[in-house]
């Protein structure tokens, strides 16, 4: 009798431990996640003022799909956005891959890091997200707002930090992904963790034989490719007081391009690859001097490469070759003094070194910076968290950036937080707005980067692209280009409704000026070409409002929905047409009219509405799970959307939206003895298609995955 | 400056209508009112001539009739001439207006502009400053709504013009098309006065 009571209790608490490991997050527990982005310190979620977001390690586990992307395009308020030339380019490999909109801004001004370093290598603005393999993510934290007052450059819309694995214990994780397209996919991580050392290795392999969703077109929308990527991470617990960590990580992708060209009007294939590289070394060393204070030094390296060439291929005839090479070296070393979270200084000063070659440059570009960073944060009666901060960036090429930051949360009740924060962002030059020396061979234009206008008119004269007679003098002296500027503003709301419902609600404005444009020069090449240059130009604005609800029916089954609604405008266009010097032309009587204030519906690219909504299941009992996730993307403007042309390129008129449209994502897991896991699933069930807008989704794609870990 | 000019071009058309008046033994005091016609011209992608057009006649000039006063103004890519100096014989000039080309009813009296060199040209066409908008994503270009020219013509008439679209055919992405068709709507007046109604 006593035997079995005891029996019971053991099967009870074994029970209750493996809940405790794969149930579902107590939704209430959401706040307290432990983030770093936001301050980068350890904190919870509770106790930060700002709009933040994590995706777990369990979540991505859960849809099992292999690509970042993919997870991240299903999350509130996240868009996926093609650079306009990547869809335009049909049948065309698109060289800049996809990025992510957030609160309405582009790719290019949102950051993404990993382990709190940023990737290099943006392509009109883009980091392919591609770049990054899923199988090691701890979790994902996306920062909302600017954060420049923490992480420098590009951080306007926020910042995307990638978390990797921390060696917790031994272990091996094996996992094979098939799926629609013959896309494979071998993945490989192991953990070794002794009393003072621990060392994890990451590996995976994935490749695709692309599709084509225009047979029309000689060519794939998407060619195929082969990817590599292997991180490391090796951590030395040297004492209680100090900690070695360095980890290594490499990918490259090969991509095989086939495509026509038409060079005397006569089509000719040509093919070739494309070859990415993407590898980074970084080494930090912590040192706890006292209870009350910790620093850590550290240095980062980081190269990235992009080398396309393509042969025609009856002649084998060398057609065009580009190349870039990005490489960033960084050390830094940030110290931290006082108690975390009531109150807490963090001091930090770092040194960028770039340098980058390309083709369509004259020559190699450097570029050296140094910062420093100063944050405080404080609890006032253990009610109020503020956290005020800011950042100084002094460059070799722009103007020195002063980027402050304030952020409070107010606990009014135990489960009810105002949040409110306001700060600025920039985003520097990059150095194809700087250093670009680009003469299209097919219409003869010539672009110049700012600070190539100089010299790049001498040769072009030199050579007698330029009339002799035209004066060149005013346009020798160096022009700066400054930095893109925003101001942005967030606030809103975290509501604990009971222990399985919070709501969350963020209001946000930005407001970004001295966007850089294109304008072009006052006079012509002789072939009576344009001559085109960087400038500050442009004000926009975005504002909307995001808001997330996420309940738990019960212990097995939850779900969490979110919806965005966006206004992004440019203010140069509000302005002219308050002004009534805004006009269409309506394409079919041929008529001029103005526009009015409110036909005009803001930048393109832009959905005013997106929702999401997903639902969870888990069954202890049987070990499956089933992950149901959906996306709507509301309709958004399109400049020359079935070539409808009124003249203004601004958005005004239905005939600019296109379709908006939903993504339906589910997969089925189940667990099969303690090792072994499988998953299937169909991502894109409505197979929704558009070869010209979204080249990047395929339609209904199938995938399975077989798991196998081992842990002791 | 606007208000003085708009007073002098006031004062011109009452100086003119005066001077009509007194001229012609018909009794109506407004000129006759102008003809809007529409048009478009065809010109191949590849071909380094422009093409040339005659108000007065509603027609495309022949290549051979360059060297003429038969035409106004020429079409190349996104270069418009007009015949004067160093494109032409003539003394066609152009201003280039920003407005409702619907409502704009009268054709100033001076300030017209003329094609003083090859590469300083009355009508500007420039990627970001130019008649039209440039897409970078299509290479397709498109007139810009609210932007006409006056002309006037190699024989002193006035006309205003506006290109309502750029068309292509045999296009095969990326590869340029084979033929451009402008398409433009003018409205001549035939009895040389500034009346554009």
């Amino acid at each position: 009798m006593f035997q079995k009571i005891k029996y019971t209790l053991i099967v009870l608490s074994f029970f209750s431990n493996v809940s405790a490991q794969i149930s579902i997050d107590s939704t209430a527990k959401m706040l307290d996640e432990i983030v770093v982005t936001a301050t980068r310190t350890e904190n919870k979620v509770s106790n930060i003022p700002l709009p933040i977001q994590v995706i777990s390690e369990k979540n991505i586990k859960m849809a099992g799909s292999q690509k970042l992307i993919d997870i991240l395009q299903m999350q509130s308020g996240l868009v996926i956005a093609n650079n306009p030339l990547g869809t335009a380019l049909q049948g065309y490999p698109n060289p800049f891959g996809d990025g992510i909109q957030m609160q309405g801004l582009d790719p290019a001004y949102t950051l993404i890091l990993i382990n709190g370093e940023p990737l290099v290598g943006r392509n009109a603005g883009i980091v392919n997200l591609g770049r990054i393999a899923i199988g090691n993510i701890k979790q994902i934290e996306i920062i909302r707002g600017p954060a420049t007052c923490l992480y420098g450059s590009d951080a306007l819309a926020g910042v995307i930090n990638i978390i990797t694995e921390d060696p917790k214990d031994n272990s091996l994780n094996l996992q094979t992904h098939y799926a629609s397209n013959n896309t494979f996919g071998l993945t490989g991580a192991a953990t070794i963790k002794n009393k003072r050392t621990s060392l994890e290795l990451f590996g995976n392999r994935y490749s695709s034989d692309g599709y084509d969703l225009d047979k029309n077109i000689y060519g794939k929308t998407i060619d195929p490719f082969i990817d590599y990527s292997a991180n490391a991470k090796f951590i030395y617990q040297i004492n209680d007081q100090n900690k070695l960590t360095f980890s290594g990580r490499f990918f490259t992708e090969k991509q095989f391009n086939n495509y026509l060209i038409f060079p005397q009007s006569q089509p000719e294939v040509v093919k070739g690859t494309t070859v990415e590289t993407d590898e980074s070394l970084y080494g930090r060393f912590n040192h706890k001097i006292n209870e009350g204070i910790n620093y850590t030094a550290s240095i980062y390296v980081t190269s990235y490469s992009n080398n396309a060439e393509v042969h025609v291929t009856k002649t084998d005839s060398l057609y065009e070759k580009i190349q870039l090479t990005e490489f960033l070296l960084r050390p830094e070393i940030q110290v931290n003094m006082g108690k975390n979270p009531t109150s807490l200084l963090i001091v930090g000063s770092g040194y960028n070194f770039e340098k980058i070659n390309s083709s369509r440059y004259s020559s190699v570009k450097e570029l050296s910076a140094w910062y420093a960073f100063v944050q405080k944060q404080f609890q006032i009666k253990g009610k109020t968290n503020i956290i005020a901060g800011a950042r100084f960036d002094k460059n070799s090429l722009y103007p020195a950036q002063f980027s402050p930051k304030i952020a409070i949360a107010y606990r009014a009740k135990p489960n009810f937080i105002l949040k409110g924060s306001i700060g600025t962002g920039f985003k520097a030059p990059d150095f194809r707005q700087q250093f670009l020396n680009f003469s299209n061979s097919l219409i003869g234009y010539t672009l110049l980067g700012a600070r190539e206008v100089g010299h790049g008119l001498q040769a072009l004269q030199q050579s007698g692209e330029i009339n002799p007679d035209i004066d060149l003098s005013p346009y020798l002296k160096e022009t700066d280009l400054s930095p893109e500027k925003s101001i942005g503003v967030n606030a809103g709301l975290d509501y604990t409704i009971h222990d399985r419902a919070v709501l969350k609600i963020n209001f946000f404005r930005n407001d970004i000026s001295k966007l850089i444009e294109t304008y072009n020069l006052p006079f012509n090449k002789t072939n009576n070409q344009a001559i085109y240059s960087y400038m500050n130009l442009d004000k926009v604005f975005t504002e909307g409002m995001e808001a997330n609800f996420n309940y738990n029916f019960n212990q097995n089954f939850s779900a969490a929905a979110g919806y965005q609604y966006l206004i992004a405008k440019d203010k140069k266009v509000v302005q002219q047409i308050k002004e009534g010097k805004m006009y269409k032309r309506d394409p079919e009587t041929n008529v001029t009219s103005l526009v009015t204030p409110k036909e005009y519906k803001g930048l393109f690219n832009r959905s005013r509405n997106t929702a999401n909504l997903s639902f969870q299941y888990n069954n202890l009992k049987h070990k499956v799970s089933a992950f149901i996730t959906t996306k709507y993307r509301g309709k958004y403007g399109f400049s020359g959307l079935n070539n409808f042309y009124d003249g203004n390129l601004i958005l005004n008129d239905d005939r600019e939206f296109a379709k908006g449209f939903v993504l339906f994502n589910t997969t089925f897991s189940k667990q099969l003895g303690k090792s072994w896991g499988v998953q299937a699933g169909i991502e894109n069930l409505l197979n929704y298609k558009n070869k010209l807008l979204m080249p990047n989704i395929f339609g209904r794609t199938y995938f399975i995955n077989i798991n196998f870990k081992l842990e002791k | 400056m606007k208000m003085k000019t708009m007073k002098l071009s006031v004062l011109a058309l009452a100086l003119m209508v005066t001077g009509f008046m007194s001229c012609t033994k018909d009794d109506t005091k407004e000129s006759a009112p102008a003809v809007t016609k529409t048009d478009s011209i065809s010109i191949p992608f590849s071909t380094s001539h422009y093409a040339f057009f005659s108000f007065k006649n509603g027609a495309v000039v022949p290549i051979t009739d360059s060297a003429s006063t038969n035409w106004d103004f020429g079409v190349h890519f996104v270069t418009l001439i007009v015949n004067s100096h160093a494109s032409g014989p003539g003394n066609a000039g152009v201003i280039t207006e920003e407005g409702v080309f619907d409502s704009f009813t009268t054709a100033p009296e001076s300030g017209y502009a003329y094609d003083t060199t090859s590469t300083q040209l009355a009508i500007d066409d420039g990627l970001t400053t130019g008649w039209y908008n440039y897409d970078d994503a299509t290479h397709s270009f498109s007139p810009k709504a609210g932007r006409f020219f006056v002309f006037k013509t190699t024989d002193n008439h006035y006309v205003k013009m506006e290109i309502t679209g750029v068309d292509y055919s045999g296009f095969i992405p990326p590869n340029p098309p084979t033929t451009l068709i402008y398409k433009i709507r003018y409205t001549y007046q035939a009895d040389g006065s500034r009346n554009l109604k």
